[in-house]
């Protein structure tokens, strides 16, 4: 175990080198992340005018899509579709670990350049947390990255038996934000609808982290939710096992 | 199946036995009825890579593994290192089964391809992927240093070393790659095409180098190339496959024996003319007083004799024809 921790911070620091030359293009990225929450921002500030919560909210779902963007479909993918993968799987380590260390690598160089200016914006358009709904925020965090890591990279594997995987991944991030919070906060959904999206693991990948962040779920609510998100990275994890041995084996079956 | 010998597993690097590989390819006809009748019902066709392959390699045994384009060459080595798993037969290299990856395999071998020959991040500088490689294999420390001091000096990295992968020319990242491979000295080399595209020099520095590590190091080498004087340079033993199938396993010279019954003689000679050769034997060419002629194999010692004791020789040599022609030849006519 230690060993594989060693090779994941080795990688995460290699591809931290390795992103250093393309600034640029991670400031994209921070913008393209930030979009469909300043949609949503706009929307509901149009339909609640006035409201601090929707400021407070979008704002932190801006921090939340920043520290837990997933892009396994163009760094995992292509490597498969360029027969590049060969080389991670003839190396003795998990292959896990690449994608691993490039996601956090990137979430590191998005959060340097994409949150200041987030939290600069929330602070001049009257965003306000308590420091008590903040501190219960982070685990819902660390579990949202854990998540969407997971179910980017599940969705990234089928690569192995498709050359669509970026529609894969797209209509996978649609789901995520219609139904995680980003179009339409959860509590603001209807009756039904509230109930399938706090069930579906998009809640606890994107607007769980905003929703605690700014108080509207707290108490024994925020732990169910927090729970409901363990077993979802749970199951996703088990799914994501067998994915990748089914994909594997497809790969060195039917050609490299 | 022929049962695996217990004294082979310790004999032998490299078993192979029956290997085949079958791909399933999906087909149709073409046009609009053919596509959109694929939708609801694909066809397939079987297409078979690799086809009954048995061989075995000896512990610092460097073979030549050549065929023509789409012989199964390449489908073999992924099959050896782990890459791709086989339709059927068996097969062990180091006792391990590649396909199951473990690491203490992957560990002892390395497969360099000269279309691929680094993987990986490119931004990182070569220093930078080394170094990577040093804590991924667990090289101790002072072996690192003086594994990378040896290849530094024998591949010429100096000025690479602090150059970003991306940035490197087609030979220089044939050195790094095989830097990359020999820093955890792996006992086993799968070499595909190692001087692909390379130029004249650059081509020159991996053979010289290749030749020196196996002669140092004791490692088992498996290389395919196209070029036959890659195969000459490194080679004792060849391995020819053709449609998926062993045409060929043995010594080089035997090949060569086998598929031309003649040798070359070149003879110097001043004032020789054309009918001082005829009962000598075919002449192939003849320019400025020299000539080349074909002569049967069983007939070079005599030939050689007569033209010594009847013409005024200044310089003759018996050559092999060239490897190319030989193997070209077997491409084409097989080795029934």
């Amino acid at each position: 175990m230690r060993r594989i921790l060693r090779l994941t911070a080795l990688r995460v620091r290699r591809q931290f080198l390795d992103w250093s030359g393309t600034w640029w293009f991670t400031i994209t990225l921070v913008a393209n992340e930030s979009l469909v929450p300043l949609a949503g921002l706009f929307v509901w500030s149009a339909v609640f005018p006035g409201d601090p919560r929707v400021v407070s909210y979008f704002a932190a779902l801006i921090a939340v899509q920043i520290m837990t963007a997933s892009y396994e479909n163009h760094t995992f993918s292509e490597t498969v579709y360029q027969g590049t993968v060969s080389h991670e799987l003839l190396r003795p380590q998990p292959v896990v670990i690449g994608p691993i260390g490039e996601n956090l690598a990137i979430r590191l160089w998005m959060a340097l350049f994409g949150l200041p200016p987030a939290v600069l914006a929330g602070f001049l358009l009257g965003a306000t947390y308590r420091p008590a709904d903040l501190l219960l925020a982070l685990p819902a965090l660390a579990g949202a990255a854990v998540l969407r890591f997971l179910y980017t990279w599940i969705l990234a594997l089928t690569a192995f038996w498709t050359e669509r995987v970026h529609a894969v991944v797209t209509f996978g991030g649609m789901l995520m934000a219609l139904l995680g919070g980003a179009v339409a906060p959860v509590s603001l959904l209807p009756g039904p609808w509230r109930t399938v999206a706090q069930a579906l693991p998009f809640h606890a990948m994107l607007g769980l982290p905003a929703d605690i962040a700014i108080g509207a779920v707290t108490g024994p609510a925020a732990v169910a939710a927090l729970g409901r998100g363990l077993a979802w990275i749970a199951a996703f994890t088990v799914l994501a096992a067998v994915v990748w041995r089914s994909g594997a084996r497809r790969y060195t079956v039917v050609g490299a | 199946m022929i049962a695996f010998n217990a004294w082979r597993w310790g004999v032998a690097v490299v078993v192979a036995e029956d290997l085949t590989m079958r791909y399933r390819v999906p087909v149709r006809a073409g046009g609009l009825a053919a596509a959109l009748a694929s939708v609801v019902r694909r066809r397939y066709r079987d297409v078979d890579a690799v086809r009954q392959v048995s061989f075995e390699i000896a512990p610092g045994e460097v073979v030549g593994f050549i065929g023509p384009n789409g012989a199964g060459k390449t489908t073999t080595l992924k099959m050896l290192s782990g890459l791709l798993h086989p339709t059927s037969g068996e097969l062990r290299v180091l006792g391990f089964t590649p396909g199951q990856r473990k690491a203490p395999f992957l560990k002892q071998i390395a497969l360099i391809r000269g279309s691929q020959p680094v993987g990986g991040s490119q931004e990182l500088t070569v220093l930078d992927a080394l170094d990577y490689q040093r804590l991924l294999y667990d090289v101790a420390p002072g072996d690192y240093r003086q594994t990378l001091a040896e290849l530094t000096g024998l591949l010429d990295l100096g000025p690479l070393l602090e150059r970003q992968l991306r940035a490197l020319s087609l030979g220089e990242r044939m050195r790094t790659g095989l830097a990359l491979a020999l820093l955890y000295r792996p006992r086993v080399l799968f070499l595909d095409e190692p001087t692909l595209g390379l130029d004249v020099t650059a081509t020159a520095v991996i053979r010289r180098f290749l030749a020196g590590h196996a002669a140092q190091t004791g490692a088992t080498i498996l290389l395919t190339s196209h070029y036959m004087a890659d195969v000459e340079s490194l080679c004792r033993r060849l391995i020819l496959i053709d449609h998926g199938r062993v045409r060929y396993d043995g010594p080089l010279r035997e090949l060569a024996a086998r598929l031309t019954p003649y040798k070359l003689v070149r003879v110097s000679a001043a004032g020789a003319t054309r009918p001082d050769f005829a009962a000598a034997g075919e002449i192939v060419e003849h320019a400025d007083g020299r000539w080349v002629l074909r002569v049967p194999r069983e007939r070079v010692a005599r030939v050689t004799a007569a033209l010594l004791t009847s013409l005024d020789v200044a310089d003759l040599a018996v050559e092999e024809p060239p490897l190319e022609n030989v193997i070209d030849r077997a491409y084409r006519d097989g080795l029934a």
